[in-house]
């Protein structure tokens, strides 16, 4: 379930990126990079764990549901600091 | 069980050579002046092109992390992964590591170097338009 949530997140940053292309500011390619980074390697779990007998998708309920929320919500973090310090990075070398 | 730690090692060994790559590229900017002449791939620094493979590393790892500690296999307390308890799970997290964690970092290396190609041969391309409209 998580992987699916991913694969959207992944899909959903990539299509901000391209439109918001020239706000660099934004730095979506962050949201775009942590999503999809999540989504190739949930993959490789997914095919291990229907590799070893395991359906490719788990849908187990609550944890699954958590750690979507979870996907959701780190990805939104990571952006939200990695964007506000390259930001002031920016801004400081602007000022000097 | 602990499969993200392999990327986050990579991102400590990436982290180290970005450092490396750029203490390099400062130098070499010093002493040469003149402007050099384009090359497929000069366009983006390599210390940017590894900080990218960094990030993709250190944030896969991070939400990696987070579904570990929601299943319960990263606690707070040591020895931080409960597959270390024992012998028999401890050779299970190994052998996991060995094979789920290194295709993760594999495949994650792999898509950067794809972007990363990308990148150069849109860069490439736009450089030899310019260099064509200058030509004419």
């Amino acid at each position: 379930m998580y992987f699916l949530t991913a694969l959207g997140c992944t899909i959903i940053a990539t299509l901000l990126w391209f439109f918001f292309r020239d706000r660099k500011n934004l730095h979506l390619e962050i949201l775009a990079i942590t999503y999809g980074a999540a989504t190739l390697m949930w993959l490789v779990d997914c095919i291990f764990s229907a590799a070893g007998g395991e359906g490719f998708l788990s849908f187990e309920f609550p944890t699954d549901g958590w750690i979507s929320l979870w996907t959701v919500l780190g990805g939104i973090f990571i952006w939200l600091i990695l964007a506000f310090i390259l930001n002031n990075k920016e801004k400081t070398a602007v000022t000097e | 069980m602990a499969c993200f730690t392999v990327s986050m090692i990579g991102a400590i060994g990436v982290g180290v050579a970005k450092h490396i790559v750029k203490h390099h590229e400062k130098k070499i900017e010093l002493q040469h002046q003149e402007p050099k002449e384009y090359k497929f791939g000069s366009d983006v620094k390599w210390s940017k092109k590894l900080s990218y493979l960094e990030l993709t590393l250190w944030t896969g790892s991070f939400l990696l992390a987070g579904e570990h500690i929601l299943h319960g296999e990263v606690v707070p307390y040591p020895p931080f992964l409960t597959a270390m308890n024992s012998a028999e799970d401890t050779m299970e997290m190994l052998q996991e590591m060995g094979t789920v964690g290194v295709l993760m970092f594999v495949l994650l290396v792999v898509a950067w170097a794809v972007g990363v190609l990308i990148v150069d041969f849109v860069k490439f391309r736009k450089h030899k338009e310019i260099v064509a409209k200058e030509n004419e």
